[in-house]
């Protein structure tokens, strides 16, 4: 279970971006953050994925317990690539093919059922086509789609996702659901920012809604319908609006 | 006289000079490239101390004349120190420390503004730090800093003919000697201009081939 007790961070101790955060994202289950932009949802994210070091708070990834503040001679083992990112840039290594990119962290890997894996995956993004293209050959719907797969090959217990459906297409994203709904058979854990409502209202476990660094409402997938908070509301009227 | 008829009768001249230049520029070459590297990798990992004085250094040697420089070390500095070091030795030891320190600036910045998030992907990919500087930092870097560090190579080989102002016998010294004997500036200075063809000409087209072997344009399409 990855775990999250009463984060607080801010980057320069006065304005803290992250308030007193709690949450949890267990194995098999689908977790779905939404909030408006600047709300901390990536700030989150990276706490989750230990990249910053929050001021206050409690991480818990399966056995490993951190408590912040860290003690200064604390050491952790470094949780990576059990809990995993795919962030919303995606940060594909622009000298590596697509396929390169995705068999570079498998390196060291004494697996040999990597190449299968690939071709699986290969096959199940309709990757075929662009594989051995480098990412700046590729559109953005085809970098998401190798990143997701970068990440997917590495078997992480926790996928975290950062707006990865940004830029794919309808089909595409049904299908990138659809595949993500198919992990929590693999008992992973996966957290998603994203600002399609309509896929955490139908395939989310849980919801949390975030505005100005805190989590104001959360529960089923049924709170975006029925909303119990003003801002959460407010949000998903403005939501409506657009679309 | 033609220019070749002269490269002919003082061929063994000229091959000396060459040889004296291609000499310093070894020099020059190595010790600023190996050195500017490892100050390099120092300053952008101790950015208050190395750091400091890599680009202390590299100001001052960018702001300050080469030739400057090497007059200082080759007359003032040896009379202060009451020392006579073999002209070859003091142009070889100012142009490695201008090379060494322009390289080493390169290095540093270039690490300095390295896109984090390239590093910051393999980590959560769960790759070893060796691993991220072998196969993800050094090929970025590598590919980022050839065509400059190239650039000043041909640039060193340039700077290289101020030695002759201090009596060392490279390639622009002998030619000078030569046309002193003879008389032919066209001709000579067009056989000069001939031989630093022939030298860039190899360096370039080493450049080109690493280029095309290592670099590719990353812009997005």
């Amino acid at each position: 279970m990855l775990d999250i007790r009463h984060l607080s961070f801010s980057y320069d101790q006065k304005a803290p971006l992250l308030k007193d955060i709690s949450l949890t994202v267990s194995p098999g289950e689908l977790t779905v953050l939404i909030g408006p932009s600047g709300a901390g949802k990536t700030t989150l994210l990276r706490c989750m994925a230990l990249l910053e070091n929050p001021q206050q708070g409690e991480i818990c990834i399966d056995d490993e317990r951190l408590v912040y503040p860290l003690e200064s001679q604390k050491t952790f083992t470094p949780p990576w690539p059990k809990v995993t990112v795919v962030f919303q840039q995606l940060f594909l290594w622009p000298h590596l093919t697509l396929r390169e990119n995705i068999l570079l962290p498998t390196k060291h890997r004494k697996d040999p059922t990597i190449p299968d894996k690939l071709e699986a995956l290969i096959h199940a993004f309709d990757m075929q086509g662009f594989i051995d293209k480098y990412p700046n050959e590729a559109s953005l719907g085809q970098r998401q789609r190798v990143a997701l797969a970068r990440a997917l090959i590495l078997e992480p217990h926790y996928l975290l996702l950062d707006e990865i459906t940004s830029s794919l297409d309808v089909e595409q994203i049904a299908k990138l659901l659809s595949y993500l709904k198919s992990l929590r058979g693999q008992n992973i854990g996966i957290f998603i920012i994203t600002h399609l409502l309509s896929f955490a209202r139908h395939t989310a476990d849980r919801v949390f809604f975030m505005a100005d660094g805190r989590i104001e409402e959360s529960g089923t997938a049924s709170i975006l319908r029925a909303p119990q908070t003003e801002r959460l509301a407010q949000f998903l009227s403005v939501v409506a609006t657009v679309s | 006289m033609s220019v070749f008829s002269i490269l002919i009768a003082y061929h063994q001249a000229f091959l000396q000079g060459l040889g004296v230049t291609l000499k310093l520029c070894l020099i020059i070459w190595t010790s600023g490239i190996a050195g500017g590297i490892v100050l390099g990798v120092l300053g952008a990992n101790f950015p208050s101390s190395w750091g400091r004085l890599t680009r202390l250094m590299a100001f001052s040697f960018s702001a300050i004349p080469t030739l400057v420089v090497l007059f200082w070390l080759h007359y003032p500095a040896q009379a202060l120190f009451n020392v006579v070091i073999d002209p070859f030795y003091t142009a070889a030891l100012t142009f490695s420390l201008v090379n060494l320190f322009g390289i080493a600036e390169l290095v540093r910045n270039a690490i300095c503004d390295f896109p984090q998030q390239y590093s910051l992907a393999g980590q959560v990919c769960g790759m070893r730090h060796r691993d991220i500087v072998g196969h993800i930092q050094l090929p970025l870097l590598f590919r980022q800093l050839l065509p400059s560090v190239m650039m000043q190579q041909v640039m060193m080989l340039h700077v290289t003919l101020f030695a002759s102002l201090i009596s060392v016998d490279e390639l622009f010294r002998v030619s000078q000697r030569i046309n002193s004997l003879i008389y032919r500036p066209v001709e000579i200075y067009t056989a000069l201009a001939l031989f630093f063809l022939m030298v860039c000409l190899p360096i370039n087209l080493t450049a080109v081939y690493l280029k095309k072997r290592y670099t590719r344009n990353l812009s997005e399409r």
